[in-house]
């Protein structure tokens, strides 16, 4: 119905679209999802030929809409097809509205203007249109400013409607709305855009979910990834839309608020997303990468998407006849956090000493697609582990000064003056004092908070991708505890830190994990994204978890 | 626990007593060729009472006693150093590497180390000593050998519980290599235990030298207080013993009581649970 092919637009210097490919097809509901300053309303009004009011817009590519270039046709073309078989729902409310007329005036006019009808035919059309999208009658010849925003919002559907087009493009339809007003706008733009072909330009994810049936993320004036919606939100592959749906509050994922680093900068070369991306590698910053079919999904990304950081595969460890461990297979995926929950004695701190070498175990352990062998010092500079006594986990002989420099020390990573600056740095990253005072602390002069800081400043000194954390809050109180997880999970933010957090308390997993396995006996019972399986645990143990699990009623 | 060894051994009484008394022999033995003289002269002036000339008089040899007693400490102070050290080497060498090496080498280990417990040491040691007469050096190893299975035993527990502790864990998991945990973490955690095991070693060497001197069967040259008390008994019909038995006895329960307070105050520095007050 409608193909967008290498759209490119900028304002003067500033390039906001860069060669954005996309294809409504009949009937379908497209969303475009991205931050504030993607370009999405750009995109929009691009369709619309509105774009080039702005003198100092200039536009490239071509835009069929039924096989003929928009791009090619002259204002009196464009503006037969403009709101009769194109039409927009604005985001901005105030400017689409005409303060001096009545909503009905301003719905009617379209009306009678292109379809040729009479007056009454014309308002009863228009009457017809604003009750069906909600309006209520006393509002029907109301003025724009007697009218709440709610109502504004139904009154632009109507006119957008008013000519029955083939194309529906709607930007930020709901956004500025209550959460039950916009549950009924939602409900009602999904009865009347039946059969319409609809393009949904937001950055509110929920209203994504429910409309549409593709989503296409938009990031610095490029699509990343396209991908059909359940899919694209259920499992998302690039970093971006990763951090977009963490960041974004809802009832379905449990550990939201979660943001990416960095904030949105025009890039001159290279992938867009790069600066804030935490798995760069040089070809990123070279290169912009293309949009390549992978599977399911269409997806822009150098390095594939999110990588599998640590994959093992079958991986048995027994104590003598005892099988700990049972023939384990997990993936972990860079920058996320896995929940292994379990009871005491489950296998879980075997499983993770297993991986870390400590223990001799059978199986393979692939860590950014490599097999790991013997453990050498490049594993454990990925790969780092919090053990689950932190305070046993420090020699008593050393200050937290040596305490922490001890991995730089066997690495022999720069001069002592630069080790210290290092270990005075990742202090300040786990939030601790660095001063003099506190580097010549010993272990039982800290206390427990203050001790599993020092841990896991020692286990990020040598900047590891990947932190096993080995039942990391046990032994601190609630308070402490909400702040060391706070502060692992912005470090993930931060530094894309992949995080196997084990605990056997699934209400903490809950809240920091995006995928969870839970453990019985050695073996795995049960993995999948969390909230499915806090939603639909499958196995009975993973039931009698959770119906266990602390509340507060 | 981190614990400051040296600031808790000045807190302690005992720490103390023993601290300056070991302090004061060492200082004696050092300076003794310039406060005594040759102890191996002897002299046509024989059983002669203390004097400015002959602070402790003379023996049966007209040797000056002073001197005699003033050597003697050296002798005592080396042969207990030279064991401590050799037994606790030997001990931690084969009680550490038991623990770390593990398997077949550590069953050897501890069978052998078995073995030599059950040996009568003492008697072992008289009826070797009576045969080869050692000289202080040969002396110095033959109690080594026959005295290093305590130490080793206690080192192979402490290097087992080590071992599996979780900071050496870490320590592995920063890929740490084997030497790397032996010289960093390993032997100054060992350390402790070395310093304790070298102190019950030297205490036990002075006594055994002593003891083997005093039954006559070590190296006649060597200047001993064992040798003098054995020699001043013969004389205990005369007034000499005041002079010459006496000191001698009193100076080698002094060594003796040295490393005995030390020891003792080591312990309870390294087992807070001993202490008094943990204030």
């Amino acid at each position: 119905m409608l193909k967008i092919k290498d759209l490119r637009v900028s304002y003067g210097k500033l390039k906001v679209l860069k060669g954005v490919n996309l294809e409504i097809k009949e009937g379908e509901c497209l969303g475009v999802i991205g931050e504030s300053g993607t370009g999405k309303t750009t995109l929009a009004l691009s369709i619309m030929r509105l774009v080039d009011e702005d003198s100092s817009a200039s536009l490239e590519g071509e835009i069929f809409f039924q096989e003929k270039n928009l791009m090619e046709m002259d204002e009196e073309m464009i503006r037969k097809i403009r709101w009769n078989s194109i039409s927009i729902v604005f985001q901005n409310k105030e400017d689409a509205l005409n303060p001096v007329h009545t909503i009905l005036d301003q719905v009617k006019e379209p009306i009678m203007e292109n379809g040729g009808e009479s007056k009454k035919e014309a308002t009863e059309k228009a009457i017809h249109l604003l009750s069906q999208v909600g309006l209520a009658s006393r509002c029907i010849k109301a003025y724009p400013h007697q009218l709440s925003e709610g109502e504004k919002q139904r009154s632009l559907l109507a006119m957008a409607l008013a000519n029955d087009p083939e194309v529906l493009i709607l930007d930020e339809p709901v956004s500025s709305l209550d959460t039950t007003s916009k549950a009924d706008m939602i409900t009602k733009i999904k009865r009347l855009s039946r059969g319409y072909s609809v393009l949904v330009v937001t950055h509110d994810i929920s209203t994504v979910a429910k409309l549409t049936d593709r989503v296409a993320v938009l990031y610095g004036g490029r699509i990343v990834e396209l991908a059909s919606t359940p899919l694209l939100l259920s499992n998302p592959r690039h970093p971006y839309t990763r951090g977009l749906l963490r960041s974004y509050p809802n009832m379905t994922t449990t550990k939201d608020l979660q943001g990416m680093k960095g904030r949105m900068q025009p890039v001159e070369k290279g992938c867009p997303f790069y600066p804030r991306c935490t798995q760069v590698v040089d070809v990123c910053k070279r290169k912009n990468p293309e949009l390549q079919k992978i599977g399911e999904r269409f997806l822009a990304c150098h390095r594939g998407g999110i990588l599998p950081f640590l994959k093992v595969k079958n991986l048995t460890k027994y104590f003598d006849s005892f099988r700990a461990v049972d023939s384990v297979c997990l993936t972990l995926y860079e920058g996320e956090t896995l929940g292994l929950v379990g009871e005491s004695g489950a296998g879980k701190t075997t499983l993770a000493k297993s991986i870390m070498g400590l223990f001799h175990s059978e199986g393979e352990i692939y860590l950014e697609g490599e097999k790991v062998g013997e453990r050498d010092k490049k594993f454990y500079k990925t790969v780092q582990m919090i053990f689950q006594n932190p305070r046993e986990s420090l020699s008593h002989r050393l200050n937290v000064l040596e305490a922490v420099r001890e991995p730089l020390d066997i690495y022999k990573i720069g001069s002592f003056r630069q080790r210290s600056q290092k270990v005075e740095q990742t202090l300040t990253e786990v939030e601790l004092p660095s001063d003099e005072e506190f580097l010549d602390r010993y272990p039982h002069h800290l206390s427990g908070g203050e001790i599993q800081r020092v841990v896991i400043a020692r286990a990020l000194v040598l900047d590891p991708k990947l932190l096993i954390a080995d039942e990391p809050t046990s032994f601190l109180d609630a308070s402490i505890q909400a702040k060391i997880v706070r502060l692992l999970l912005n470090l993930q933010e931060k530094r894309g830190l992949g995080l196997l957090f084990i605990t056997h308390d699934i209400a903490l997993a809950r809240k920091v994990s995006d995928r969870l396995v839970v453990m019985l006996k050695g073996k795995i019972v049960e993995e999948g994204p969390t909230p499915q399986i806090l939603s639909s645990p499958s196995h009975p143990y993973t039931r009698n978890l959770l119906r266990v699990a602390p509340t507060l009623t | 626990m981190h614990i400051k060894y040296w600031e808790e051994l000045k807190k302690d009484t005992f720490g103390k007593i023993g601290l300056v008394l070991f302090l004061f022999f060492i200082v004696i033995v050092l300076i003794a060729p310039f406060i005594t003289r040759d102890p191996q002269v002897q002299t046509a002036l024989v059983f002669e009472a203390p004097s400015l000339e002959h602070l402790l008089g003379t023996n049966d040899v007209g040797q000056d006693i002073w001197s005699r007693l003033v050597w003697g400490a050296r002798t005592s102070l080396l042969v207990a150093i030279g064991v401590g050290m050799l037994s606790t080497f030997l001990g931690a060498l084969i009680g550490a590497s038991a623990a770390l090496i593990g398997g077949w080498y550590e069953e050897i280990a501890m069978r052998i180390i078995d073995a030599f417990l059950v040996i009568p040491t003492v008697i072992l040691l008289i009826l070797v000593a009576a045969f080869i007469r050692p000289s202080i050096w040969l002396l110095i190893v033959l109690i080594s050998f026959l005295r290093w299975q305590g130490g080793a035993r206690i080192i192979r527990s402490q290097t087992l519980s080590l071992k599996e502790s979780v900071h050496i864990s870490a320590a592995k998991s920063f890929g740490a290599s084997r030497f790397y945990i032996l010289f960093r973490h390993i032997i100054p955690d060992l350390a402790p235990i070395l310093v304790v095991s070298f102190i019950y070693s030297a205490r036990m060497a002075v006594f055994m030298e002593a003891g083997l001197a005093f039954i006559g069967i070590t190296d006649p040259s060597v200047v001993s207080w064992g040798k003098m008390m054995h020699h001043a008994l013969n004389f205990y019909y005369l007034d000499i013993w005041k002079w010459w038995l006496l000191p001698a006895g009193m100076a080698l329960s002094a060594l003796i009581l040295v490393f005995a307070f030390l020891g003792y105050s080591l312990e309870k520095i390294m087992d807070p649970r001993l202490r008094k007050s943990n204030a």
